[in-house]
């Protein structure tokens, strides 16, 4: 019963392609790429460098307009953005301008919710961040990885069927992010929503991951799908295991132009 | 100066410590420094030309003197500061239009298209046109009271806030209109709620530059015919050869100015806490 579940498709994309305009010469970033999303899981896309993988995202979640394909959530098809959809950028895009409780009650605030109801559901998710104590603090006052809390913390709070996040610990320096990929584990396993994560790092991929989509270099198309389940969790990066899926992603991952 | 460096030296602090308060000292006495060599170089200015020309610059004393005798003998039943709270009463009213209609325009010319099309050549037109170049034509419709100067402020003051408060609003950085899309704000919320507080520090970058341009500006109107406020004082002092109270009038300028630089900064720190550095 929990298997049929867990294979439950919640969102499925069908040849969606994509391009980008660089100095007014268009070029593919996503070339015809399909693929299933199962409800509740750990997806990661892996990719290499800069090509094709936010602007992938953009397109699940709406901020672009795809040339080509379709996208389906729960057997129905979206056009846009839709707001069972979440994402955590990778530029934070946190608003300077608003406080820790500003940024994560925006989704609500922008949905018209009453501010005694919207606070107290962003303060569950503030607290689940563990940033509670920073409410009336601006973004600027904190470090890297609390601001990445707080954007993990305002994706949770629109409570999101699917929560994107377009790799968020890109900017991290390595030891922060060890920490917060242990945290984005034990939020997910506390708030248990499907999260598509999007990262350049083979080693995360595999430490996060149910499933691994490894995509080509531009323009980005699935070039293998992993699963990861048969690692089990919590993860050690020295199991033979998991250095075995490591090296095998590795050696098929294209070289980063 | 020996006793303050042995005491530095003996509170156990490093050579750079010791070069870091030094610069510190230093960065308090340079603007003390630069005054007095000003009041000197007045004092100087001053003596020389009296020898050579008879009156032509005052003395600092003189000016002082002339100061004074605003307060115990006004011109025309004002003193100084009330001179000063005329020429602020107009500049006051005038910025009350800029930052209601000028923040207003420069919203609807920097966020939407379509207007910004149809104003922008008109604008630029108008913005290219100096203030004081209206003074004949606002004298012919409105003759020389209250309202024709006011307007003259609002003419040569409007332009730096609606051309700030436009380059805000159509540079708002896309990151933040992206979480817009995802959190499925409407048109009006999209502008209200993300790009005009992301535009507010150049909406104060406005306030603040049309602010000083209405304080000149007020005071040039005033030169050109008024019978109160810090300009009319200027223009009845060049009208008399009353130099000392040509000097007067343009240290309140100077004064006034600096302080409602100080002041609409003080208020964008209040409105835009997060515009401070760090903590």
């Amino acid at each position: 019963m929990s298997m049929d579940k867990k294979k439950q498709v919640i969102l499925s994309l069908k040849n969606i392609s994509q391009s980008f305009v660089v100095k007014d010469e268009v070029k593919p970033a996503v070339e015809n790429v399909s693929l299933d999303v199962y409800d509740n899981e750990f997806l990661v896309v892996l990719g290499p460098g800069h090509c094709g993988k936010t602007v992938l995202m953009n397109v699940i979640a709406g901020i672009e307009k795809p040339i080509e394909g379709q996208i389906f959530l729960k057997g129905e098809e979206i056009h846009g953005n839709d707001r069972r959809i979440g994402m955590v950028f990778q530029s934070l895009n946190l608003m300077p301008w608003r406080t820790v409780m500003g940024n994560v009650e925006f989704g609500l605030e922008l949905a018209g919710m009453e501010k005694k109801k919207r606070r107290a559901i962003a303060q569950k998710y503030i607290d689940l961040v563990r940033l509670t104590g920073f409410e009336h603090s601006y973004p600027h006052e904190l470090s890297g990885g609390m601001k990445q809390r707080v954007g993990i913390a305002r994706a949770y709070t629109n409570n999101p069927e699917i929560l994107i996040m377009d790799e968020p610990f890109g900017a991290l320096d390595a030891q922060t992010r060890y920490a917060m990929e242990e945290e984005v584990l034990r939020i997910w396993k506390e708030e248990k929503r499907t999260v598509i994560f999007v990262t350049n790092n083979i080693e995360e991929a595999v430490f996060l991951a149910d499933r691994v989509i490894l995509l080509s270099n531009c323009p980005a198309k699935v070039k293998q799908v992993y699963d990861l389940s048969p690692l089990g969790r919590p993860r050690d990066l020295m199991d033979p295991e998991f250095l075995r899926f490591r090296t095998e992603i590795s050696d098929n991952t294209d070289l980063a132009l | 100066m020996e006793k303050i460096m042995s005491k530095i030296n003996t509170s156990n602090l490093s050579q750079a410590e010791i070069r870091e308060r030094r610069l510190e000292i230093l960065y308090k006495i340079l603007p003390v420094i630069s005054v007095l060599l000003l009041a000197g170089l007045w004092l100087l200015a001053s003596r020389d030309f009296n020898a050579a020309v008879g009156s032509g610059f005052p003395t600092p004393t003189a000016v002082w003197d002339r100061t004074i005798r605003l307060f115990t003998r006004p011109v025309k039943k004002m003193n100084l500061i009330m001179h000063a709270l005329v020429s602020l009463r107009r500049i006051g009213i005038a910025l009350a239009f800029d930052w209601t209609f000028g923040i207003m325009f420069g919203i609807l010319i920097g966020w939407f298209p379509k207007p910004r099309a149809f104003f922008s050549p008109l604008f630029d037109a108008f913005r290219a046109v100096p203030p004081l170049a209206w003074i004949p034509l606002i004298t012919l419709w409105f003759g020389i009271g209250e309202f024709p100067k006011i307007l003259i402020v609002i003419f040569g003051s409007l332009a730096s806030i609606v051309v700030n408060v436009k380059a805000g609003l159509s540079a708002v950085d896309s990151m933040y209109l992206n979480v817009g899309t995802v959190f499925n704000a409407t048109p009006t919320q999209t502008l209200l709620k993300i790009a005009i507080p992301s535009s507010l520090d150049a909406i104060f970058a406005g306030v603040r530059t049309s602010t000083s341009a209405a304080w000149m500006v007020v005071l040039a109107a005033e030169m050109l015919g008024a019978d109160s406020g810090v300009g009319f004082l200027i223009s009845r002092g060049m009208d008399s050869i009353d130099m000392p109270l040509v000097l007067t009038g343009m240290i309140a300028i100077g004064i006034v100015g600096a302080i409602l630089a100080i002041v609409t900064q003080f208020i964008e720190r209040l409105i835009c806490p997060w515009t401070r550095k760090s903590k």
